[in-house]
Formats: C-alpha cells, sequence, structure tokens
C-alpha cells in the first residue's frame, strides 16, 4: 500500500532540488519537471552584472588614477626642477638637534658652522686656518696671548649687533660651562673684549692646535642678548637662518637677509638638506631629480650613475677606522699579540670589499692633518710573521686566542665577518659582539670594559686621545704624551708637524690599534650645480657658494 | 551599557599595567641619552655633569612620578635630544605612518577578501591550487622584495614606466596633497600586497569554516545557490573573525611599515621609535611605546564592540568570551 505522493512529496524533486542548490551553471534555469516545484525555486532578484564589465571597470578605474596621478606628478617635477633658487643636498647623517653646544656629532658641525653659525675663525675646504668673524690676529712672541681683530658692523640673523662682547662671553660661557669641545681648548683661561672690535685670548701655555680648534665649536660666536630654544631653533650670524627642521627627513635653510658679510652673499635662495639613511634610497633620490647633490654616496651604487649628468669625486678626508686593542686588557698587554693582529690584517682586501676608494693608513693621524706621513710599510701584510708572534706568544690555530670585538651596528657586518676570517689563520678566535651605538658608547667608551673595538674616529687634530690615558684606548706612553706636549708649545708649524710625526710614529710602533683604512667620502652631484666643495664636505660645506645652473 | 563599563575600566587598569612595564623594560637599556649627547670626545665628568642636568641622576621611583604625573595632565614630555615635546613629534611621524597604513590595510583588503573569498567559492581545483599558491607566495614576499621591485618599475627617476615618486615625503606635508598621497602610493602597495596574502589565507579559512556550518547547510536548504549562501550567510558568519584580523593587522603595521618607510625614506613612526631608542632618549621612548600601546589597547576594544554589533549571540556574554586583542 504505497503511494508515489507520500509526505516527503516526489523523491524526483528533492534530487531536482538539490542539484538546482549546487548548480552554479544554469541557476535561473528550470531543474525539475515539476511545475509547482519550479515555481518555488528562489531567482536572484537582478540579474548578475557581466564579470568582464567589472573588469574592465576596474581597469578602467586604475588607468585614470594612475594617468591623474602622472599627470600631476609631471607638473610638480617640472617646477621643481625650474625652481633655480633652491639646492637640495642628501646627506646620510642628521643632527638631533640643533644645540650645537651640547649635541654631539660631526653632522650638527657640517651643516650649522659656517652656514648658520659663525666662528672666529674659519677653515677651508684644505683644513687651512681662515679668517672669519675675526679679519686678522696677531700671537705673543710667548704664544700666550692671542688678539683677534674683529670686522665692522656685524648683525645676528635676529638684527642684534655682533660686537668683541659676545665673542669673549660666548668663549667664557664655553669655558665655564663646559660645552662640547671645551676640552679641545683647555690651555685657554680667559677671553676678554679690550674694544668692541678686538678681543684678547689668555692662555695658560702655547698650544699651536689653538687656531684650528677654534674653527670649530669652541670659536663659536653666540647673541648673548637673545633667548631661544637651542635645540629647535638657531640664531647666528652665518649667511643662513634655519626656516625649519626635522632630524627625521629635512632642514630647510633660507637666505639670512641681516646678513653682514659681502664676500659670502648665498648665491641660492633656499638650501634643502635632505637626510637620507639608506644608501639605495639616496642614488634614487638623485636620480629622480629630489635631490641635487649626494654627499657621501655609497662608492659601489655611484657607479650606475651616468657620468654624463653626474660628478662624481671621490677625496681624502679625516675619518679613521681605528680598530682599538684595549692595552689594559691582560691578553692585549702582550705588544706580541697586537703587532701579530697588524701583521695579520689584509687591508687591501678589506679595502677592495668596500669598492677600493678608501686609502690605507698606518697610523693615527690622516693625510689632511699636520704630522701625517706614510706609516702603512710598519706593518704590512705578513701572515708568517703573524703566525711566529702569535706562537711567541704561545698560541697557534690549534690553540688559538680567544677575543672579542666589540662595534656599532652602523656599521655593517661585514667589517667584522672579514676580521674573523682574517685573524682566525693566524690563532686568534675572534667573537663579534654587534652593539647599538649607544650601547658601545656605556661599555667600551665610558667604562672602557672590552677588548678590542671598532670606530671611525672622524674628527680631525685628534691625537690628543693618545695623550690622555683615561681615554678608552687606555694608551699610556709617556715619550708620546712628551712630544706631544713639545708639538703643542712649538711655535712654529713646521716644528710642530715634525714633532707630531714622531709622535705618531712610536704610536703606531707601538700598535695599540690597527688603523684599518682611512674612509674616503665620494660625492655626487648634478652637473647644474656649481660650487660644491670637492674636499672634506663631510666636516666643512661652504653653502654660499654653491648655486644650480638654469 | 555594563559590557562598556567594564570594558573600559580593564582599558584603563591596563593603561596603568603597561606604564610601569614601559618605564622598567628601558631602564634597563644599557648606555644613555647623556653618553650619547656627549659623543666620543666626552670625558666622564662631561657625561656625569649632563646627567645632572637632564636630572637621570634622580631616584627612578621619582623619575617614574613625574613621568605619570604628566601623563596624567595630558603632559607627553620632551625629548631630552630635540627639545621638542613628544605629542608634536608623534603627530608630525604619525601624519605620515597612520595614511600609510590606512591606504596599504585598503589595498590589503581590496586583495584578500575578494581573493579569499573566490579561494573557497570555486569549485575548479587547478583554480582553487592557483589561490593557494598565490596565498602562499604572496605572504613570503617581504615588504622589502617587493618595494624594491615597485621601484625598478615605477619609481620616478630610475623605474621603467616613472609615474610615482618612490623617495621621500614632499616638503609641506599634506598641504600639497596630490604628491604626499603620490609619495605613499608605493609602499602602501609593498605593505598591503603581503598584509592582502595573509587576509586572504584568514579569508580563505573563515569561509571555509562558514561553509561547512549548518547555517550554510540551511541557507541553501531554503533555497539560495552555494555563492549566494556562502556571500549573504557565510561571510556574515565570518565577519567577527575577519574584523579580529583586519584589526590585527592594522596592529600589526604599525611597525611593520618601518621597512618600508626606510626604503622608501618616509619619516613615520617607525623611524622614530629606532632613532630614539638609539638615541637613548628615554622619556620619549616611552611616551611614544605608551601611545602606540594605548592605540593597540584601543583598537582591541573598538574590535570588541565591532564584535558585539556584528554579531547578536554575544549580547549576553560576559567578558574574555568576545575578546580577540
Amino acid at each position: 500500500m504505497t503511494t508515489s505522493n507520500g509526505a516527503y512529496g516526489n523523491a524526483d524533486a528533492t534530487t531536482a532540488e538539490k542539484r538546482n542548490m549546487e548548480g552554479t551553471a544554469n541557476e535561473a534555469g528550470v531543474a525539475s519537471t515539476d511545475e509547482s516545484l519550479n515555481a518555488r525555486i528562489k531567482t536572484p532578484k537582478s540579474k548578475r552584472p557581466n564579470t568582464w564589465v567589472i573588469i574592465v571597470a576596474v581597469v578602467a578605474v586604475i588607468a585614470i588614477i594612475v594617468g591623474v596621478v602622472a599627470v600631476v606628478n609631471g607638473r610638480n617635477a617640472k617646477q621643481s626642477a625650474s625652481n633655480n633658487d633652491t639646492v637640495t643636498i642628501g646627506l646620510k647623517l642628521a643632527p638631533p638637534s640643533l644645540d650645537i653646544r651640547h649635541q654631539s656629532g660631526s653632522a650638527i658641525e657640517q651643516v650649522l658652522i659656517g652656514n648658520v653659525y659663525e666662528g672666529l675663525l674659519s677653515r677651508d675646504s684644505d683644513n687651512a686656518v681662515q679668517p672669519g668673524l675675526a679679519k686678522s690676529w696677531d700671537i705673543s712672541k710667548d704664544g700666550k696671548t692671542y688678539t683677534f681683530h674683529l670686522n665692522r658692523n656685524m648683525t645676528f640673523s635676529n638684527g642684534d649687533k655682533l660686537d668683541a662682547d659676545d665673542v669673549a662671553w660666548s668663549i667664557n660661557q664655553l669655558k665655564e660651562k663646559q660645552y662640547y669641545n671645551a676640552n679641545q681648548v683647555e690651555s685657554l683661561t680667559k677671553a676678554e673684549a679690550v674694544d668692541a672690535n678686538t678681543v684678547r685670548l689668555t692662555l695658560s701655555a702655547p698650544d699651536s692646535n689653538l687656531l684650528w680648534y677654534l674653527t670649530g665649536r669652541p670659536g663659536l660666536v653666540f647673541d648673548k642678548d637673545a633667548t631661544y630654544n637651542a635645540k629647535t631653533q638657531a640664531v647666528g650670524s652665518g649667511p643662513y637662518t634655519v626656516e625649519s627642521f626635522d632630524s627625521a627627513s629635512k632642514m630647510v635653510l633660507k637666505a639670512n637677509p641681516n646678513y653682514w658679510g659681502a664676500a659670502h652673499k648665498p648665491a641660492t635662495q633656499h638650501v634643502i638638506i635632505d637626510f637620507i639613511t639608506d644608501d639605495n634610497a639616496a642614488v634614487n633620490a638623485l636620480k629622480s631629480g629630489d635631490v641635487d647633490v649626494l654627499s657621501p654616496v655609497n662608492a659601489t651604487l655611484a657607479k650606475s650613475l651616468d657620468p654624463k649628468t653626474y660628478k662624481v669625486s671621490t677625496a681624502d678626508g679625516s675619518d679613521k677606522f681605528v680598530l682599538a686593542f684595549n692595552c689594559a686588557n691582560s691578553k692585549l698587554k702582550d705588544k706580541r699579540v697586537r703587532q701579530a693582529i697588524r701583521y695579520g690584517i689584509n687591508h687591501k682586501e678589506i679595502i677592495a670589499s668596500r669598492g677600493g676608494v678608501d686609502a690605507a693608513l698606518g697610523g693615527p693621524i690622516p693625510s689632511v692633518d699636520p704630522g701625517y706621513e706614510d706609516l702603512t710599510d710598519l706593518y704590512p701584510y705578513d701572515l708568517d710573521k703573524a703566525k711566529q708572534l702569535m706562537g711567541e706568544a704561545g698560541y697557534s690555530t690549534g690553540k688559538p686566542l680567544k677575543l672579542t670585538l666589540t662595534y656599532a651596528n652602523t656599521y655593517g657586518t661585514e667589517l667584522g665577518d672579514q676580521l674573523k676570517s682574517q685573524l682566525a689563520k693566524i690563532g686568534i678566535d675572534l667573537n663579534i659582539n654587534y652593539v647599538e651605538f649607544s650601547t658601545w658608547l656605556q661599555d667600551v667608551h665610558t667604562n672602557g670594559d672590552y677588548e678590542l673595538s671598532l670606530v671611525d674616529h672622524a674628527e680631525s687634530h685628534d691625537f690628543y686621545k693618545w695623550t690622555t690615558p683615561d681615554y678608552y684606548f687606555h694608551y699610556d706612553n709617556e715619550t708620546v704624551q712628551s712630544l706631544y706636549a713639545k708639538a703643542l708649545a712649538a711655535t712654529s708649524e713646521k716644528d710642530s708637524a715634525e714633532y707630531l710625526k714622531q709622535a705618531a710614529r712610536t704610536v703606531s710602533e707601538d700598535a695599540p690599534a690597527d688603523w684599518l683604512f682611512a674612509y674616503r667620502v665620494t660625492v655626487a652631484y648634478n652637473r647644474n650645480i656649481k660650487g660644491f666643495p670637492s674636499k672634506l664636505s663631510q666636516t666643512v660645506l661652504p653653502l654660499w657658494q654653491i648655486s644650480k645652473a638654469e | 551599557m555594563g559590557f562598556v563599563a567594564k570594558r573600559f575600566g580593564l582599558f584603563v587598569a591596563a593603561l596603568f599595567g603597561l606604564s610601569i612595564l614601559v618605564f622598567v623594560a628601558l631602564r634597563i637599556l644599557p648606555g644613555d641619552v647623556a653618553a650619547v649627547m656627549a659623543g666620543t670626545n666626552a670625558t666622564a665628568a662631561r657625561i656625569a655633569a649632563l646627567r645632572t642636568q637632564m636630572g637621570l641622576d634622580r631616584p627612578l621611583i621619582v623619575q617614574y612620578g613625574d613621568w605619570l604625573a604628566g601623563l596624567l595632565h595630558g603632559d607627553l614630555g620632551m625629548s631630552a635630544i630635540s627639545g621638542k615635546s613628544v605629542a608634536s613629534q608623534v603627530g608630525a611621524r604619525a601624519a605620515v605612518t597612520f595614511p600609510l597604513i590606512v591606504l596599504s590595510l585598503i589595498i590589503a583588503l581590496l586583495i584578500g577578501l575578494p581573493l579569499g573569498c573566490a579561494a573557497v567559492i570555486t569549485r575548479n581545483t587547478r583554480l582553487r591550487g592557483l589561490f593557494h599558491a598565490l596565498a602562499i607566495v604572496g605572504g613570503a614576499v617581504p615588504a622589502l622584495w617587493s618595494g624594491l621591485l615597485l621601484i625598478l618599475l615605477f619609481s620616478r627617476g630610475s623605474g621603467l614606466l616613472p609615474v610615482l615618486p618612490s623617495q621621500g615625503f614632499p616638503n609641506n606635508g599634506w598641504a600639497n596633497f596630490g604628491r604626499a598621497a603620490a609619495s605613499l602610493v608605493l609602499p602602501a602597495l609593498a605593505t598591503g600586497i603581503t598584509a592582502g596574502a595573509g587576509i586572504m589565507r584568514y579569508t580563505r579559512a573563515a569561509l571555509g569554516d562558514a561553509a561547512q556550518s549548518q547555517a550554510v547547510a540551511m541557507a541553501m536548504a531554503c533555497g539560495m545557490t552555494r555563492r549566494q549562501a556562502l556571500l549573504r550567510v557565510g561571510l556574515r558568519l565570518s565577519l567577527p573573525q575577519l574584523v579580529s584580523v583586519a584589526g590585527l593587522t592594522f596592529a600589526q603595521m604599525v611597525t611593520g611599515v618601518m621597512v618600508v618607510e626606510n626604503l622608501f625614506a618616509l619619516p613615520g613612526l617607525g623611524a622614530m621609535l629606532v632613532t630614539d631608542v638609539g638615541n637613548r632618549d628615554l622619556i620619549a621612548v616611552q611616551s611614544e611605546l605608551f601611545l602606540l600601546a594605548a592605540f593597540f589597547l584601543l583598537l582591541g576594544l573598538v574590535v570588541d564592540m565591532a564584535h558585539r554589533v556584528l554579531d547578536p549571540r554575544l549580547k549576553n556574554a560576559s567578558i574574555g568570551s568576545g575578546e580577540v586583542l
């Protein structure tokens, strides 16, 4: 007694509906032969637009956006290209603030000295002393009294008068508050204004470096009557004023309308300094015209620049990559170990791997400083000699000496890896401690707690670090100290340089460090830029002379 | 209402805990801002003098009290190095990073959602395989690499199709809207592609689960086609999960876009944090971290609220059951 139309309906209908639910091909199609079921099938309310129409619409929208963006950009690019009262310079390192009296680093000096702040004296691109706010000076016979004759009618960017009072106040403040680099002019006891245009400096002992140091931070002159936040603002007497500054992106400098010096009138109204840390990003910025100058540029990447459009040049500087050996450490007290390391390092290989532009350096004085001589032949690359010295000290490749190299991650891992593999050959098992710069400062520089350290000592005229035993080198040699004292006391430049030469040679022979290389800065700029200094642009960057041709 | 109040109480308590955690964690770092400011020429006496001047030699509990009192007044403090207020510093960077994140997220959603849905809807096994491969490859591409590729292809100056700027942010910021927006397109694409692949995987998984659920079967039983059932019922079911994923992706991007910001020379939040930690500018860093953490917590709060709106079943649930962040 079965009926075909029972409580569960037509067996056929269920399968048909299931097929319909899953079927995507004919959604609106007729799925069942049963008319009553077909009538209950839900059909999509609206017709689905064709997929192709959607795709075409999307492509069209994207094309329009790209087109509009391209046009807008093209217009902007043309605007900036025709803008020849603005020069844009790409630098790698940004000053963290504008506070040149407190904040360390060469970046702040490079940007501000000579451009925004001016010193009693200035420095040219050959690292020689030139007049600054002072047009001339006399030195007493005993070398203890310096008299500076100032230029007339000088003003600060805020309109205040700049005279001998400001100069004397700035230098006395430096000494009293122990501003940055005050230790460079320790022998200076006081500054006094003789009259409105004359300043007299009194020294406790002659110092042949004094004039050069006065071209840097110790010689800077500030407005004694002005109050401003020195970290974010700058009131100086230079040809430019700081319009805006953000250490993460850029500094905008504007020509100072009140500038007193007719000789250094800015050639360009606006200078924008872009801070670009990434090397690739920097080269892309130059190629796209976002910057006109790159200083420095990665030497390897610079090879991809078209020489017709860009000028690429490399020059000597004062950067010394110093692999310091902690002379107070028990393992490194042994001179043979220190000498072995110096013989065991293949400087040519290291320099070649960095693009081949850096120079070998055999001692503590760089080629741009007085007292330089080529000392690279003192410790030439000599594996046999290095192994022999290590053997005498009691180590071999089978029984290696364990040492730790601590250095900051700003320098790249390659240097440590290279040293590790080179020193492995002479029986040194080098452990690399790759740290943040601030950790390096704490552990190595402040606490002196290290075995080997690697850092770029960028400053010029910094031989005093080898005569100060509490500096982190812990290098204490009386011969060197007395030679340096003689160099400072010498009243003739030639004698002074001669003493420095002897001192540098003694230091190098003693092997308290190895000088891996002298970093040579490569700069690249568009050929329509005129007046960019070919040398020492990392420390002396006179912006007033830079201009851009139509 | 009770839920909102409780959730908010939790938010405030978490903020307080965070302030302690951030403060203590940062003091463990070696080195200090005085040494960084004094540099490699400094004598020990000079560093000590700077420490006193900046108040770093005071007891930690006093320093913490000062900071907390400032926070309660809405004062985030000043950077010891740059001399700018932390609020203005963060504001300036957030004006680059947040638009970049939003743009990246939009791109990621535009890529991830449709592809994820398509991967579930399609019944073609080859197509499924292709989607699968896309999700894996897309997710494995580092933003740094895709960024470099995008520069090679589209950057003005050196690209094959030079249409977009690839370096830096315009001098006058958002005042020049066209240029500012254009400079964010390539970096947003670079991060958006990677994040999009992630969202695609999540969408596929969530919708795939929903496809097995009885709700979808029911919808089909009521006469919807499979595609309709998945898109109308399944997607709605998986929406709370997807909102969480979008929230998480957003949070991750705050630091995730850092690499890309560096590559495209954009002055964003990530670069700021790295620089400030490097300088041991701890007052700035702790306020910045606090702000970021507060933002993450807020994001969690918003996601939770969104869950309640999107999923009526949670109306009577207590705290803890619906939280994702």
